[in-house]
């Protein structure tokens, strides 16, 4: 009977040959980058006025796929791939840029120039490597996206012919000891990445001895935090990776079945995650028997329904327990009472996506990467306020000073004003602090802050740190699961008394009720109470001048209700009469040319602001000098 | 056990493939909404049988969920990201100005005639066009996001979409400048 390794090798050999073709096409391939940002861009538009124009020259040209390389803020992007192995990126290509986009791959090389962001592999005279644009200065190799651009992420065999699959026939065919395998990833140091930074190998460990036969493995793809799509990347950019990590883990663990946990705002990543498995089960890497060596490992994806407590571990396997996905309190920890009640271990998604790696290459080539107190790679993604959103790969370490440079600063020439690692459950850090934070866990801690799991917002001075704060307020507030009064009721309060900060009518006793509140909350089951109040007490430590300044009525940023109010600075300003009629609630009064703005009325909106600039303007409120009440 | 109508007998053939103890529940619900619009109390009840749970877990579970809905759906729903590069884009304004629009007070509500909805939407990781809504039409199931919005087209889409117009004209009244 050929061994696991064996078996792998005819898979293998099949799969070579197919990638062969697509790296080095016989014609030449236009593939549009589709995932979730792009097709959110118009992909798919691009793609069928592609294809139209294609077809109406019967131009020389194929079509296929690729996951966008991770400069979003210029999708949709397409790649063309040339007869020799070349690869060039464009973006943003629209509709009216299909036309030049097949000229440039047909033959007319030059019809595209403007659009092209440069080479993804070989050489193209004049252009120069993708690798060598400022967005990437950070990524000196990329491990975790090794194949984003440079594979189909739907096709099986394009992740096999890049190696993937062998690291786990290995492990199978040569009987690695499940010990062995835990103690890479800890000799590694791969540390959870869904925030509890827990050491991978030892919680598998858990589920490994646990009693019984039936454990679960479960990989938590929730990814709730506004701001964060490092997951998603992972599922729609390589999801054979996670697979894969999933397969070593339930060898490491004695799992035999297990379930993917994936929130429902991720449509695609559920598509291509069942897709990824059907594919993996028919080559026969999944499912009963894998390679021939009796092993069984049985996955399904469970679609969420938004519900951001299920993204803690306890909720998340109560949800999948057929239950309301409240959170518990630990212990019992999943490896004694998991998913349907029986032993299980949640990782995160990027959790799993390493273990290939590490696998593969071992732990040593791991630590080359990050720090002593962190190694490795983390996918992070970037937004806000900034030139350029997307997602990178960095070694853990790197200065976020750099990583706000390679996102092209921030927009609109305006000035850093505050920064929100990891969340809703994360922190407001001031822009004082960039120069000193790397992009390390414990490099947030004396900013009392969490780097949490790869999302990092950078807010300008155009709003109010108060804003981000409301607006987590009510995140915490909204999902609180209700099993606590402290969670429940404590953030209800908080975003009661931050709205009245900032509509102008903050009291004395408002802080030190919010620090009472905060204290309170501490004495929650779980962590969505325990980490909900540390935005705003990161405002009261890091922003407390700003705070001062709302309990006064004044507001620098001009972005609190309580501090601005509309006007209408230029009355003979034709605009006027368009913002008058953009006006949701009809608050301007008077006639054409003479119009003012009922203050009583005006909801704060900024339609009128956006379609008479100047005409109309937000400018501080005139007020007496306030006294703060006190109750 | 109630009698077998039609309309039991159509959720039931729906959630046949379903099974009690296996972590079906979710999937079960989403089926049946993804068919029927909503969670009815029947089709609560024949989930329920089919998994061996009691009604009030079915419905327990479902109401915890802000994806679950237990009345029909607008016809077309204004998905508002609530997520953090939106809100630092005016996401708040834009959601005030939504609300006023379609005259209703809170997320999520429908305008009275069912036409329009405002629900809560989460961040996906496209803040690149921030800030943003998505438009859901509930026959087709088809779901257009529109980006790069300010308030005025929004308050310009949503009016469009109150007073009758389609999906495809109410995007183009907020694309315009
Ligand atoms: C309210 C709340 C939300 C969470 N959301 C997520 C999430 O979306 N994804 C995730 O991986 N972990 C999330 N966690 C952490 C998980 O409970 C758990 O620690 C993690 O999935 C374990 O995987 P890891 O060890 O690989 O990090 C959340 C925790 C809490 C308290
Ligand atoms: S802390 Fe909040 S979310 Fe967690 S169990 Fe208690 S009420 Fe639920
Ligand atoms: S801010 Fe909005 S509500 Fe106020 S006057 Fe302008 S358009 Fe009207
Ligand atoms: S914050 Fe709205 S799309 Fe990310």
């Amino acid at each position: 009977m050929p061994d696991a390794l064996e078996r792998y090798d005819v898979l293998r050999t099949a799969a070579d040959a197919e990638y062969a073709a697509w790296r080095n096409p016989e014609r030449p391939r236009i593939d549009v980058a589709l995932d979730q940002s792009s097709i959110t861009n118009g992909a798919l538009k691009t793609r069928d006025a592609l294809e139209r124009i294609a077809r109406e020259r019967n131009a020389v040209v194929d079509f296929g796929r690729v996951h966008g390389y991770g400069m979003q803020w210029v999708h949709p992007t397409v790649q063309i791939t040339f007869p020799d192995g070349a690869t060039v990126l464009y973006g943003p290509v629209r509709e009216a840029d299909a036309a030049a986009i097949i000229d440039e791959a047909t033959g007319r090389w030059g019809a595209a120039a403007a659009l092209r962001l440069g080479t993804i592999t070989g050489e193209r005279p004049g252009v120069p490597s993708i690798r060598e644009h400022p967005f990437f200065a950070l990524e000196p190799e990329r491990r975790l996206l090794k194949n984003i651009g440079l594979t189909d992420p739907e096709s099986l065999n394009h992740y096999i012919a890049q190696g993937g699959y062998r690291a786990s026939a290995r492990i199978f065919g040569r009987h690695l000891s499940e010990e062995i395998v835990r103690n890479t990833l800890n000799d590694a140091g791969l540390t959870g990445r869904g925030g509890a930074n827990f050491p991978a190998g030892t919680k598998w460990g858990f589920l490994f001895g646990a009693p019984g036969t039936e454990h679960y493995l479960v990989c938590n793809a929730d990814e709730g935090d506004p701001g964060a799509w490092v997951n998603r990347v992972v599922m729609e950019g390589d999801p054979h990776l996670l697979l894969e990590g999933m397969l070593i883990g339930a060898y490491g663990t004695k799992s035999t079945a297990g379930f993917i946990y994936l929130r429902d705002e991720y449509p695609l990543s559920i598509a291509r995650m069942e897709a990824a498995i059907r594919d993996a089960e028919q080559a026969g890497l999944l499912g009963d028997d894998i390679l021939g060596t009796g092993m069984s490992f049985h996955l399904r994806v469970i679609r969420g329904a938004g519900a951001y407590v299920c993204g803690d571990e306890t909720g998340l396997l109560a949800s999948i327990s057929d239950e309301r996905g409240m959170p518990r309190v630990k212990p019992p920890f999943p490896a004694a009472r998991g998913a349907l009640n029986k032993p299980s271990n949640v990782n995160n998604v990027e959790t799993f996506a390493n273990v290939p790696l590490i696998a593969t290459h071992g732990s040593e080539w791991y630590r080359e990467m990050g720090t002593k107190a962190q190694s490795g790679t983390k996918i992070f993604s970037f937004s806000g306020d900034i030139v350029r959103t997307g997602f990178m790969e960095v070694p853990f370490g790197v200065s976020l000073a750099k990583v706000l440079e390679a996102c092209g600063g921030i927009e609109g020439g305006r000035a850093l004003h505050a920064i929100q690692p990891g969340g809703p459950l994360g922190s407001l850090v001031p822009a004082s602090a960039l120069d000193k934070l790397i992009l390390e866990p414990a490099s947030f801690l004396p900013y009392d802050a969490m780097l949490g799991g790869g999302g990092i917002v950078f807010g300008s001075d155009r709003n109010n740190v108060l804003v981000l704060a409301e607006m987590f307020a009510e995140f915490v507030e909204e999902e609180s699961c209700g099993r606590c009064t402290t969670c429940h009721g404590g953030n209800q309060r908080k975003t009661e008394i931050i709205r009245r900060v900032m509509e102008g009518d903050g009291r004395r006793d408002d802080e030190p009720n919010l620090m009472l509140i905060d204290k309170t909350i501490q004495f929650s089951n779980c962590a969505h109470g325990q980490l909900s109040p540390k935005s705003m007490r990161n405002v009261l430590q890091h922003f407390h001048a700003e705070y001062e300044a709302a309990m006064r009525g004044e507001d620098a940023t001009l972005s609190l209700k309580g501090a601005t109010r509309f006007r209408v600075a230029q009355p003979r300003d034709p605009r006027v009469e368009e913002a008058v009629a953009i006006c949701p609630v009809a608050a301007f009064r008077g006639t054409p040319g003479a119009r003012t703005i009922d203050e009583a009325t005006c909801i704060h909106c900024q339609a009128c602001t956006d379609v008479a600039p100047g005409a109309v303007v937000r400018e501080a409120k005139p007020r007496a000098p306030r006294m703060v009440p006190i109750g | 056990m109630p009698l077998e109508t039609e309309a039991r007998a159509q959720i039931r053939a729906l959630v046949a493939e379903f099974r009690p103890e296996h972590g079906d529940l979710l999937a079960a619900m989403h089926k049946v909404q993804h068919h029927l619009g909503y969670l009815s109390r029947e089709a609560m009840e024949v989930i329920a049988d089919q998994l061996n749970l009691f009604a009030a877990e079915v419905y327990g579970a479902a109401s915890f969920y802000e994806e679950f809905r237990f009345a029909p759906p607008a016809q077309t729903n204004i998905r508002w990201c609530s997520g953090p590069a939106c809100r630092l884009k005016n996401g708040g304004g834009i959601r005030d100005a939504l609300l006023a629009t379609l005259g209703v007070s809170e997320i999520p509500a429908d305008t009275e005639d069912g036409r329009v909805g405002v629900i809560l939407g989460q961040c996906n990781g496209t803040c690149e066009i921030a800030p943003m809504v998505w438009l859901e039409q509930h026959s087709t199931h088809r779901i257009e996001p529109v980006g790069s919005l300010n308030a005025a087209r929004a308050i310009r889409m949503a009016r469009a979409l109150r007073d009758g117009s389609t999906v495809e004209a109410s995007i183009e009244e907020a694309r315009r400048a």
